[in-house]
């Protein structure tokens, strides 16, 4: 009978990936691994270079206080405001900086691209959840610093199917 | 006593015979919206489709940002097929502000696009296996689907909403080592989609269930203007890759997929076949691309649009997929209408569940490829 033989068929097709390698991987312990340090930009060529756009990362010595990434931000998530810093900066006689509210972000990177003075860029950290509201508000020190990611796991296809890792 | 009804009103009649069932919009099957459904015991006599809950005002909020701030949000109302809602907006723009885009970028485009039109096919697929009590069809596509988000957040670095295409070009060059590792992944998932023949299409539950249900004859196909996969498994052949190619898709080998039957199975089986187109047309691509070069035009700080109006058209995931922008010499657009293929499948619910049993509605509802956040807007 056809019925019951497509039945064998499809069940036999399920069957067959038992023995397949586990696709999904043991997210604390293993994390991806992307490309590159995360996005930038480079406003000669007007061209971004490929990365992973999570939190962003400020160089102090090049922020100008251009309000330049505030602006691009306006129409889009309103998440970049502009603050006083106790630092003294020869480009930056305003002293003020981008501080960036991450429960506003969506991640986009118009500001990094908006950004002339290659002060801004993103870099891979992704995992920035918090117990409260405001500890997502990142000061331009805190945006100041590089994070430590630990990234191994890529996709690995071989003949028992693709896996991560 | 009952109290007496203010004069001009005036209940609606129950009938015993007829039972109004209100089917969603908390999302039981039908997405984030409603179908107001009257069955006569088990058979479907009528049915009202009620869109509109997750409307957003896109096209409103669209006139108050200029053109490159325009590009995050309008990607939210299809967050898994976000290439192909931007890619529209990308052309006209380029036609509004007199843009050339690069030869690089418009491979870069046609790639981002057909890998994301694989992921809305699977993330559909997967809701379609699930919604039909298969729940390996779920977990599958789910799966499968992660290949290309891993690709397409190795290109633009996002892994949903990529905001990757812009008008000029692209965001940013392809990475290094990108094209050996999306022909790797590419390779692998046609010979996984091979597989998805014998546990679902091939199925005898499957085909027992969509077979026969729903059906669109290509009459009422072209009548009703539907649109994408529900017109094409009618037997018409339109795809606007082919008949109004942009881009560089008239360089490109592929095949527009037809079936005659317009039941639900054709419909749930052409999105399926042209995953397939999608791969021949990543591959060809890939090789037909410049090896180098620009990828973006550098627009001014703040690009103004003459006193003009277009539109402009893709093919998406759930069909053709228009924008039409007037700008009136202001950095931000006067007005901006989005034509979705959602919306434009939505009128055919009416004909195709009248009469069907009531068991078959999410078979007949999920196979005409219908996304309620897009239709809304």
């Amino acid at each position: 009978m056809s019925t019951a033989g497509g039945i064998i068929k499809a069940l036999n097709s399920g069957m067959k990936h038992l023995a397949v390698k586990r696709f999904t991987l043991r997210y604390p312990e293993q994390k991806l691994k992307f490309v590159g340090d995360g996005f930038q930009f480079n406003p000669e060529t007007g061209v971004g270079i490929a990365g992973l756009r999570g939190r962003h990362i400020l160089y102090h010595e090049h922020c100008t206080g251009c309000q330049l990434c505030a602006v691009a931000c306006e129409g889009i998530a309103e998440a970049i405001g502009m603050v006083k810093v106790n630092e003294s900066w020869k480009q930056n006689k305003k002293a003020i900086m981008p501080q960036i509210d991450y429960g506003k972000c969506v991640f986009c990177g118009l500001c990094v691209d908006a950004c002339p003075f290659y002060a801004l860029y993103m870099t891979n950290d992704y995992e920035l959840s918090s117990f409260t509201k405001s500890a997502l508000i990142y000061t331009p020190a805190q945006l100041a610093v590089k994070p430590k990611m630990s990234q191994d796991v890529e996709i690995k296809i071989d003949d028992r199917g693709a896996s991560h890792g | 006593m009952t109290t007496p009804l203010p004069p001009g009103i005036e209940l609606e009649k129950i009938d015993e015979r007829i039972m109004t069932l209100n089917v969603g919009p908390q999302h039981p099957g039908s997405g984030h919206m409603r179908l107001i459904i009257k069955v006569d015991g088990d058979y479907i006599v009528s049915c009202d489709p009620d869109p509109g809950y997750v409307h957003r005002g896109e096209e409103k909020m669209a006139e108050y940002r200029n053109y490159i701030q325009n590009i995050p949000h309008l990607e939210r109302p299809v967050i898994h097929d976000s290439s192909n809602i931007l890619y529209p907006y990308c052309l006209a723009v380029e036609e509004l502000l007199d843009i050339e885009v690069p030869e690089r970028a418009k491979y870069v485009r046609v790639i981002a696009s057909e890998l994301n039109r694989c992921i809305y096919t699977l993330y559909w697929l997967a809701i379609y296996g699930i919604f039909l009590g298969h729940s390996t069809m779920f977990m599958w596509p789910a799966g499968d689907r992660e290949l290309f988000i891993d690709l397409l957040e190795a290109m633009s670095g996002a892994r949903v909403t990529h905001a990757f295409l812009v008008p000029g070009g692209v965001r940013n060059d392809l990475p290094a080592n990108f094209e050996e590792r999306c022909l790797r992944q590419v390779n692998y998932f046609e010979k996984r989609l091979k597989e998805y023949e014998a546990i679902f299409y091939q199925n005898p539950l499957l085909i027992a269930r969509t077979a026969g249900t729903g059906i669109l004859s290509r009459t009422d196909a072209i009548r009703l203007g539907t649109t994408g996969s529900v017109l094409r498994a009618s037997g018409v052949d339109f795809d606007v890759r082919k008949k109004e190619p942009y881009d560089v898709y008239e360089n490109l080998d592929f095949e527009t997929v037809v079936m005659k039957e317009g039941d639900s199975y054709a419909r749930s089986r052409v999105p399926y076949l042209e995953m397939f187109e999608s791969c021949r047309i990543i591959k060809d691509a890939l090789q037909k691309m410049p090896k180098s070069g620009s990828v973006r035009t550098k627009l001014k700080p703040n690009p103004k649009g003459g006193n003009d109006e277009v539109y402009r058209r893709v093919e998406s995931g759930r069909g053709a997929l228009g924008y039409y922008i007037v700008s009136n010499n202001r950095p931000e657009p006067y007005r901006v209408k989005i034509s979705v293929g959602s919306f434009r499948n939505l009128i055919c619910i009416p004909y195709l569940l009248k009469g069907e049993k009531l068991g078959n509605m999410p078979a007949v509802y999920w196979s005409l490829n219908y996304w309620p956040v897009e239709a809304d807007r």
